[in-house]
C-alpha cells in the first residue's frame, strides 16, 4: 500500500475526530462563560446549576479534544516529515506559538477551573474560565493562521529549497484567513447551541425534573444558533471571494485556472491539479445544512409563552437536528482541505513530497493502531456524555460541595 | 540563540518528565491493588495538577517544532515506533484519568484503570527508548533521512525504558508519599524505599547496556557526561532513598525530580554541538544549530513567547500553591 494514501487517511481520520470535539469545546466554554458570569453578577442559584451540569460535559467532551489534540501535534513529525523539511520555518511558527501560549494556558486554567470550585474566591474562579475561553479562542485562532497559510503561503521566501521567514505580518493578514476564522468560530459556536438546545429538548420531551432549569438552556441554546447561523452563512459566502482568487483550482472554472495549471505544469511537471469532487460534495451538502439551519430562527417566535414546549414537534425537531452541525462542521473541512490538493502548501509542496520516508507497513500499523485507540476512546467518551447528559443536573461531581470536615472515618468513598 | 532555544527545548521536555513523570508513576500504582479507595486517593492527589502536567509535553512539541523544524522531522519519524507508543500511552493516560470517574459502576472505573496503568507504563517505555535511542545515534544519511527503523531495537533501548518505568514509579510513590494523608503515606514511603532498589537496579542494568553497545559509545561526543548519567541516578535515588527513611518526602521528591530531569540535560550535553549524531556517516550528523529553524523565526519566536514565559510559570505555580499540601477529606475530588 501506499505511505501517502496511508499518512492521508490518518491525517483526515485524526482532524475529522479532533474536529468534532474542538468544535463542542469552542462552543461550549463561550455559553459557559455567559452561564458563570451570570451567576457571579446575579447571585442567582439557577445560574449555579446551569453552570456545573453544562460545565461537567464541557469537561467530559474535553478529554477528547486534548488527546486528539496531541496526536494532531505529533502527527506532523511522523507521518509528514517533508512539511518541518521544506515550510517549517514558517509553519512551525505559528503552531509553537499556539501551543505556548494558548493551549499551555488554556489546560491550566482549566485544571484550576475544575478543582478550583470551593478553594478560590468566585470572581478568580470566574476569571479562569474567562482565561480558558479566551486562550481557547486563541488557539484556534492560531491552528488557522497556520492553516491558512497551507492554504495561501505568505510572507516567506525560498532559498536553497527551504522556504524562510520573511513577513509575519503576512501570515496575519492572509487573505484566506479572516473570514475562514470567522466562519469556523461561528460554526463553533452553532454547534455548541445547538447542542445545548438538543440536550434541553430531549428533557424536556422526557418531563424529567428540573423543567426551568432545561427550558432556560433549550432558550440559550436555540437563540445562540440563531445567532450564530446567521454568521456561519454570512462569513461563509465572504469566504467565496478570497478564497476564490487566491485558490482558482478549488471552486474551479475561470480563466486563473487555465493559467495556473499552466504554470504548475512548465515549474512542476504535467500532473492533474485539478482536487478530487470530494471537495465540491463537501461544499454543496454544507452549504444545504446551512441554510437548513437557518430555519432556527422560525423556531425562535415560538419561544414566546413557551409554544415551543407545549407543541413538541418544535422540540423533536430540535433534537432531531443534532446531527447536522457536526456533519457540516466535517463536510466544510472536507470541503477546505480536500480542495487544496493536490498540495500540502498550495502552489508549493505538493503532498507527496512532504510525507515521511517510512515504510508502509509501519504508516499502516500506525493508521490502524490510532484509529483504534482513538475511534474507541471518542465513542466511548460520547456514551459517557450521553449518559451524563441524559442523568440531568441533580448533583453533577464538578463543583460538588466537599464532604463535612469531622468525619473521619473513610470521608472518600462519599465523594467516589 | 539557538543554544538558548535547544535549552528552553531541553527544560520543557524535562519539566514534563517530571511532572508527567509523577502522572505515570502514580498511574502505574493504580495496579497495586488496594481496592477502589486506594486508588480513588491517589487520583485525588494527581487531581488539580493533572491537566497542567502534560501541557509540558505539548508546549515542548511546539518548540520543537517552531524552532528546530528539521529535527522535529527527523527526531520523530526516525524514532516512529517509540515515538509512537509514547504518543498512545500519554493519549490513554489523558482520556483514563479524565474519563474514570464518570461511570458510576465499579467495574467500568477498574476497566478505565487498566487503560491508565497501560497508558502509563508505554508513555514511560516510550520516552525513555527515545532518550537512549538519541544517545546511540542514528543511521542520518548524507540526505539528512532517517534510513529504517531497525536501529532503535537494541538491548540498551529496551533496558533505558525499563528503567524510566522504574525510575517514574518511584517518583509516583514519593509525590504519593508527599501528598496523601499523614497516615496513608507512611506505608507508601515502605514501598517506595523498596522501589527505589528496584530503580537502582533498572538503572544499573541500562548503565550496562549502554557500555557495552559499540553506537553509544562511538556516539558521545562529550563521553563525560555520558558517564556522569548514571552517578547522577545512582545518586538522586540513595538520597530519596535516605530522605524517605528519614521522614523527608520533600528532599526526597525533589530527588526523584533530578533523576528524571538530568537525564534530559545530560543527554544533550553528551551530544553537544550535535543532536542527532549520524552512525553511518558522521558528516551526515545533524547540529543543534543546524537544525533550527532560521534566524528571523527564532526572533519572532523569542519576542512572541519569551515575555510570556513568566505568566506560563506564574500561572502552573498559583495551581500548585493553591492545591498546595496534603489531601484530607475536604480536597477536591473530580476524577
Ligand atoms: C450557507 C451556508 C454556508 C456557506 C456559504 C459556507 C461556505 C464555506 C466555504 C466557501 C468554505 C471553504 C473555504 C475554503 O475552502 O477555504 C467553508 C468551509 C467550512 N465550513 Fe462552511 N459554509 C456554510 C455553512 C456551514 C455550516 C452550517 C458549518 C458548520 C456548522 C460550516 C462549517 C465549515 C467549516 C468547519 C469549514 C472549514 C474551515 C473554513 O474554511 O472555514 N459551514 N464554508
Amino acid at each position: 500500500m501506499d505511505p501517502l494514501l496511508l499518512a492521508r487517511l490518518q491525517f483526515a481520520t485524526t482532524t475529522s475526530l479532533h474536529f468534532l470535539f474542538v468544535a463542542v469545546t469552542l462552543g461550549l466554554v463561550t455559553l459557559l462563560v455567559g452561564l458563570q458570569t451570570a451567576w457571579v453578577l446575579t447571585g442567582n442559584p439557577a445560574y449555579e446549576r446551569l453552570t456545573r451540569f453544562w460545565g461537567q460535559l464541557y469537561v467530559i467532551n474535553y478529554a477528547l479534544g486534548i488527546a486528539t489534540g496531541i496526536v494532531m501535534e505529533f502527527q506532523f513529525g511522523l507521518n509528514w516529515s517533508g512539511l518541518s523539511r521544506y515550510v517549517g520555518n514558517v509553519f512551525g511558527a505559528p503552531l509553537a506559538i499556539e501551543t505556548l501560549v494558548a493551549f499551555f494556558l488554556e489546560s491550566t486554567f482549566l485544571g484550576m477551573w475544575i478543582f478550583g470550585w470551593h478553594r478560590l474566591r468566585r470572581g478568580v474562579h470566574l476569571a479562569l474560565l474567562w482565561g480558558v475561553a479566551l486562550t481557547a479562542y486563541a488557539s484556534a485562532f492560531w491552528v488557522m493562521v497556520a492553516n491558512s497559510w497551507l492554504q495561501h503561503p505568505v510572507g516567506y521566501e525560498v532559498r536553497d529549497g527551504v522556504a524562510h521567514l520573511t513577513d509575519f505580518g503576512a501570515l496575519l493578514t492572509n487573505p484566506t484567513l479572516g473570514m475562514a476564522f470567522g466562519h469556523v468560530v461561528a460554526a463553533a459556536l452553532l454547534t455548541g447551541g445547538m447542542l445545548m438546545a438538543a440536550v434541553s429538548a430531549w428533557h424536556l420531551i422526557r418531563h424529567t425534573a428540573d423543567f426551568t432549569l432545561f427550558r432556560t438552556s433549550l432558550r440559550i441554546g436555540l437563540v445562540t444558533a440563531a445567532l450564530a447561523v446567521s454568521l456561519v452563512v454570512g462569513f461563509g459566502f465572504a469566504q467565496f471571494g478570497p478564497v476564490g482568487q487566491v485558490q482558482p483550482t478549488k471552486f474551479g472554472g475561470g480563466a486563473d485556472q487555465g493559467a495556473l495549471v499552466a504554470e504548475w505544469t512548465a515549474r512542476f511537471g504535467p500532473g492533474d491539479y485539478a482536487p478530487p469532487v470530494l471537495a465540491d460534495v463537501g461544499l454543496g451538502f454544507m452549504i444545504m445544512i446551512g441554510m437548513l439551519l437557518g430555519c432556527v430562527w422560525l423556531l425562535l417566535p415560538l419561544l414566546w409563552r413557551d409554544w415551543i414546549i407545549r407543541l413538541r414537534v418544535p422540540l423533536w425537531i430540535t433534537l432531531l437536528a443534532l446531527p447536522l452541525p457536526f456533519a457540516a462542521v466535517l463536510l466544510g473541512w472536507i470541503a477546505r482541505e480536500v480542495g487544496r490538493q493536490p498540495w500540502v502548501v498550495y502552489g508549493l509542496l505538493p503532498t507527496g513530497q512532504a510525507v515521511s520516508p517510512v515504510g508502509p507497513g509501519v504508516m499502516l500499523a500506525s493508521l490502524i493502531g490510532f484509529t483504534l485507540l482513538l475511534g474507541a476512546l471518542a465513542v466511548a467518551n460520547g456514551m459517557l456524555f450521553a449518559r451524563y447528559a441524559a442523568r440531568g443536573a441533580a448533583d453533577p461531581a464538578l463543583g460538588r460541595p466537599p464532604a463535612p470536615a469531622p468525619e473521619p472515618a473513610r470521608p472518600m468513598s462519599v465523594l467516589a | 540563540m539557538e543554544l538558548a532555544w535547544y535549552a528552553l527545548l531541553g527544560l520543557f521536555f524535562a519539566v514534563y518528565l517530571v511532572l508527567g513523570g509523577y502522572d505515570y508513576g502514580v498511574g502505574l500504582l493504580l495496579a497495586r491493588g488496594g481496592g477502589p479507595d486506594r486508588r480513588r486517593a491517589a487520583l485525588t492527589a494527581v487531581g488539580p495538577f493533572f491537566l497542567g502536567n502534560e501541557v509540558w509535553l505539548v508546549a515542548a512539541a511546539g518548540i520543537l517544532f517552531g524552532a528546530f523544524p528539521t529535527l522535529e522531522g527527523e527526531l520523530l519519524s526516525g524514532f516512529y515506533p517509540v515515538v509512537a507508543a509514547a504518543l498512545a500511552g500519554v493519549v490513554a493516560v489523558a482520556v483514563g484519568v479524565q474519563l474514570r470517574s464518570r461511570p458510576a459502576d465499579g467495574r467500568a472505573r477498574a476497566a478505565w484503570d487498566r487503560v491508565v496503568v497501560a497508558g502509563s507504563l508505554l508513555a514511560a517505555l516510550g520516552w525513555g527508548g527515545l532518550l537512549a535511542g538519541l544517545l546511540q545515534g542514528v543511521p542520518l544519511t548524507a540526505a539528512g533521512h532517517v534510513a529504517g527503523l531497525g536501529h532503535v531495537v537494541t538491548p540498551f533501548v529496551a533496558a533505558a525504558g525499563i528503567a524510566m518505568v522504574a525510575l517514574v514509579t518511584v517518583h509516583g510513590a514519593t509525590f504519593l508519599t508527599l501528598r496523601l494523608p499523614a497516615a496513608d503515606a507512611a506505608p507508601l514511603a515502605r514501598t517506595a524505599r523498596r522501589l527505589v532498589a528496584v530503580a537502582l537496579a533498572a538503572v544499573a542494568l541500562a548503565t550496562v547496556a549502554g557500555g557495552l553497545s559499540d553506537r553509544v559509545r562511538a556516539a558521545a561526543q562529550r563521553p563525560l557526561f555520558a558517564v556522569l548519567l548514571p552517578f547522577v541516578l545512582f545518586a538522586a535515588l540513595l538520597v530519596a532513598r535516605a530522605a524517605l527513611a528519614r521522614r523527608r518526602p520533600g528532599v526526597a521528591f525533589a530527588a526523584t525530580s533530578a533523576a528524571l530531569a538530568l537525564p534530559v540535560a545530560l543527554v544533550g550535553a553528551a551530544l553537544w554541538p550535535h543532536v542527532l549524531v549520524s552512525t553511518v556517516d558522521p558528516a551526515a550528523s545533524l547540529s543543534v544549530a543546524g537544525a533550527a529553524a532560521s534566524g528571523p523565526t527564532l526572533a519572532l519566536l523569542g519576542w512572541l513567547t519569551v515575555p510570556l514565559l513568566p505568566a506560563l510559570l506564574g500561572f502552573q505555580a498559583m495551581c500548585w500553591w493553591v492545591f498546595r499540601g496534603r489531601t484530607d477529606g475536604r480536597a477536591p475530588v473530580y476524577w
